[in-house]
């Protein structure tokens, strides 16, 4: 299996001379094609600034990040701009929709601003919004979508431009239970159907447990790794309860 | 504590004060130097003309009055957009338990210190501008700026300060009203307010916008078929159609604009063009009413800046024909008086006793009028609407004669040599072929006039367009008879011409000048009641560039303010919008949009937006232009001149608003 995603002993630095955090202390894994790897931790963890670090978005102060082959590290901020647009698909925790545009506008945006063919772009649409069941909402505008709806149309739009890797931060994080459990399935057919492989941020141990694989962060570092294997998702669910407590817990009593 | 407060929110954001302060400084800046007018090196020159002065003053008055209302609606415009950029900061205020009157009170030491700053800065700027100002002045009046002295005007500066301090007074009157308004939790929530996109019904919008256009197109041919010599109700009527078609126009506009774009499937889905059409779509749908305005104050601009240089062009173009004597003066003639003192006007300088010295050349004639009408001459060769036109114009009527032994002392007056004219000739003196192309018609195609049955050969081929006396740009139409004419005649006037001897020409001046103005005064009505009408050169000239400086000083004046204050109103919708839409920006970027496109975007958007009402002020202008050119004659040089102004003034905004609106989303 190809690999998509290597991160190799990053390290973030926040502050000065005298005052420095490390957000990120010495992180290493590996994302395969047709993966889906949840990230959980706590806040403050660093999570965020991992995906951060990932999706270009923010530079890391040492190590190496590899995507599809490609060393994001040395890039420079123009290629950066056209590896972030044609490799990469956002999800984000509040949607990032252009209000003013409709939802089909929405997802043409991405398709649009890679200068794709006119006369694929409509097809391409409509293909990506029959495998999220938004076709009938297409001609909305953001504000006449539900929450779920709205996540699943930003959802499209990460993936109309069939990326190498979907980055999704906190995609539930704004959604109610119900909402949270479509877009959930949703993200597993793709993930089983489509062989999308996704990096998903969040700190909810449900919406974790849909992933293949977990990656626990506390303090910039991995603290724990969980691997689905064949586990049901119940039981799956109940392994993440348990590292979570230890991950809230404070660590003297743990250990 | 609190000014502490004020004076760092004023430094923190200063760029979102920049384009108020720029905006209240430029019209400080323009107020002060068109009040510093009085004061300035070219008209001191002119100071000995009082009447000038005097008219000069009451318009720069007046102007500046109507001039303080529209800055003043434009300067709390611009403080309500600053007010609801800062509400959340003023939320947080009082969340942490702040009252409402310490709010107010550092909003209120804000405007002060805004105000002050720009007041000070603008009176600076306005004082440098002032002197670029005296050579334009000294230009238009044609007085020789040869002794420059730095000026600086006291009462401007003092109305200035007092003009603006009102409109600061009224601005702080207005927070206060604002703020007591506000509720704790809007202030908080301003910068998430949901975006209301108003779905409109697309064969509505259609319809409308099908229906401005016709609108418009109506108004255009009614104004162009009458001009503005229509009904004072006809042109209301035309005025209204022309004002409701723009707001329909604009109403309408940028959703029928989508539609057609959205047809153009290139054109849609291109870059980010989706993006840029629903920002501006959602821009122009709100903000249609203002653009309303700004496209008819533009237009207003346009035809103003234009019709002044046109205006001051003519009246160059006038003053320099037909002034060829150094004074000139006429009596008019009472024909039921028979008393030659009353008539005569060599007589009537006697009465009064007036002697010309030895150095003053000059000479008497006597004007009369004939029983031959101008029309009937020419009929042959007038259409129906030139006929009306020159009744319109007082050109009509019974043609003047002189007779020839007159003339050629005048011609001889001018240095040129006398005419010998037959007992069965004439000739024709005429400016006539500047109206219509009936008199050269005339001259070329018959060579004979018959007056009081008895025909006269006409001498010349062509018109002499040389005047017999000072007239300015006035039409004239003079057939010059033999002394031995015999038919029907009515004398007219009696009047002089003089030239003055180079050496004495200051002394000469003087005393004609004060003789005419007496004349114009009445002053000698008790000794003789004879009505006598007189101009030096000089006279007609200063009158003539008094009126071209009126003329130019207003549309300068007005058209300066309208431009700015259309553009600062563009540029703060346009900066307001940025900080509103510095989220869709931000999702732009994170979906992988490049910052040149995004810069390409915030370039078109503001392109668009400020062309749009341009645009259509131009056209309108155009029409409106057209339907005036009766009053005007064309002249390139004012088109160049007024829309130099135009492109510098606006193209320096929308360059301001666009490094504004590039600098907020880069945040």
């Amino acid at each position: 299996m190809q690999n998509i995603l290597s991160v190799e002993k990053i390290e973030k630095y926040y502050g000065n001379k005298g005052n420095i955090t490390k957000a990120i202390d010495n992180i290493s894994f590996k994302v395969n094609e047709g993966e889906f790897l949840g990230i959980m931790g706590p806040s403050g963890s660093g999570k965020t600034t991992l995906l951060n670090c990932i999706s270009t978005i923010d530079n890391v102060t040492t190590g190496n990040i590899i995507i599809n082959n490609k060393n994001i590290t040395v890039l420079k901020a123009k290629a950066l701009e056209e590896f972030r647009r044609d490799e990469l698909g956002f999800i984000f925790q509040d949607f990032n929709l252009l209000d003013t545009l409709t939802a089909y506008e929405n997802i043409a945006l991405a398709l649009t601003i890679q200068k794709r063919d006119i006369r694929e772009i409509d097809n391409l649409i409509k293909e990506v919004a029959s495998k999220l069941e938004i076709t009938e909402i297409l001609s909305k505008y953001p504000f006449q979508l539900s929450g779920g709806q709205k996540q699943r149309v930003a959802c499209a739009r990460a993936l109309v431009t069939e990326p190498s890797l979907i980055l999704a931060d906190e995609p539930t994080g704004a959604l109610d239970s119900k909402s949270s459990r479509l877009l959930l399935d949703s993200f597993e057919k793709l993930n089983k159907e489509y062989h999308s492989t996704i990096l998903m941020v969040t700190h909810d141990s449900f919406t974790a447990s849909y992933a293949n694989r977990i990656l626990f962060i506390k303090d910039g570092r991995i603290f724990n790794e969980l691997i689905r294997g064949s586990d049901t998702r119940k039981e799956f669910f109940n392994k993440i309860i348990e590292v979570v407590s230890l991950l809230g817990g404070d660590v003297g009593n743990v250990l | 504590m609190f000014s502490k407060i004020a004076i760092n929110n004023v430094k923190r954001s200063f760029r979102d004060y920049s384009i108020y302060f720029l905006t209240l400084t430029l019209a400080v800046c323009i107020f002060y130097s068109f009040n510093s007018i009085e004061s300035q090196n070219a008209i001191l020159e002119l100071n000995k003309n009082k009447t000038f002065m005097l008219t000069l003053n009451k318009v720069i008055a007046g102007t500046s009055i109507f001039v303080s209302f529209v800055l003043g609606g434009l300067i709390i415009y611009a403080n309500k957009f600053l007010i609801k950029k800062r509400k959340k900061e003023l939320g947080i205020y009082m969340t942490l338990g702040m009252s409402k009157g310490k709010i107010s009170k550092i909003l209120i030491f804000e405007t002060l210190l805004i105000g002050v700053l720009s007041l000070v800065v603008g009176v600076v700027l306005g004082i440098i501008a002032s002197q670029g100002l005296s050579v334009l002045v000294a230009n238009i009046l044609s007085v020789d700026l040869n002794k420059y002295k730095f000026t600086i005007s006291l009462s401007a500066v003092i109305k200035s300060v007092v003009y603006f301090g009102i409109i600061f007074l009224l601005v702080m009157i207005f927070n206060q009203f604002t703020i007591s308004k506000y509720k704790l939790i809007d202030m908080l929530n301003a910068a998430k307010k949901n975006e209301e996109v108003k779905l409109k019904n697309s064969f509505v919008s259609v319809l409308i916008f099908i229906l401005s256009v016709g609108l418009l197109a109506a108004a255009y041919t009614r104004i162009l078929k009458t001009g503005l010599n229509a009904d004072n109700s006809d042109l209301l009527v035309t005025i209204m159609m022309g004002v409701i078609g723009t707001l329909l126009f604009f109403f309408s506009l940028s959703n029928f604009f989508i539609h057609i774009v959205q047809w153009n499937k290139k054109i849609y889905l291109k870059d980010i063009n989706i993006f840029v059409l629903r920002q501006i779509n959602n821009k122009i749908n709100t903000n249609f009413l203002s653009m309303t305005l700004i496209c008819l104050m533009l237009f207003l601009t346009i035809t103003l800046l234009f019709s002044a240089f046109d205006i001051k062009g003519s009246i160059d173009r006038n003053s320099a024909a037909n002034n060829d004597f150094d004074a000139s003066a006429f009596l008019i003639v009472n024909n039921e008086n028979e008393d030659s003192k009353v008539n005569n006007i060599e007589d009537y300088l006697n009465e009064i006793n007036f002697t010309f010295e030895a150095y003053e050349k000059h000479t008497f004639y006597s004007d009369y009028k004939l029983n031959i009408k101008i029309e009937n001459l020419l009929s042959k060769y007038l259409s129906k609407q030139e006929q009306i036109d020159l009744e319109e114009n007082y050109l009509d009527g019974e043609i003047s004669a002189l007779k020839i032994s007159d003339y050629n002392s005048i011609i001889k007056l001018k240095g040129q040599n006398a005419i010998d004219l037959k007992e069965n000739e004439v000739l024709v003196v005429s400016n006539y072929s500047q109206v219509n192309s009936a008199l050269p018609e005339y001259m070329k195609n018959e060579n004979i006039i018959h007056i009081d049955n008895k025909a006269y050969a006409i001498k010349n081929e062509a018109p002499i367009e040389e005047s017999i006396k000072n007239m300015g740009g006035a039409k004239f139409f003079y057939l010059i008879i033999p002394d031995t004419f015999n038919g029907g005649l009515e004398l007219e006037f009696t009047g002089f011409n003089v030239m003055y001897d180079d050496s004495y020409s200051e002394k000469s001046e003087e005393k004609f000048a004060t003789l005419f103005t007496n004349f114009s005064e009445d002053k000698y009505r008790d000794i003789n009641p004879a009505l006598v009408i007189g101009n030096t050169k000089e006279q007609i000239k200063d009158r003539d560039n008094g009126m071209a400086a009126i003329v130019v000083f207003l549309g300068l004046f007005l058209g300066l303010i309208f431009i700015i204050s259309s553009a600062a109103v563009m540029a703060l919708q346009q900066l307001s919008d940025a900080s509103d839409s510095l989220e869709r920006y931000k999702s732009l970027r994170r979906i992988g949009v490049t910052e040149k496109l995004i810069n390409n975007a915030i370039l078109r958007q503001s392109l668009i937006y400020f062309l749009v009402p341009l645009g259509l002020a131009v056209v309108h202008s155009i029409v409106g232009i057209r339907a005036e050119s009766g009053n005007f004659t064309f002249h390139y040089q004012s088109i160049i001149v007024s829309s130099l102004l135009l492109v510098i003034i606006y193209g320096a905004y929308f360059y301001a608003t666009y490094v504004g609106v590039k600098n907020i989303v880069k945040k």
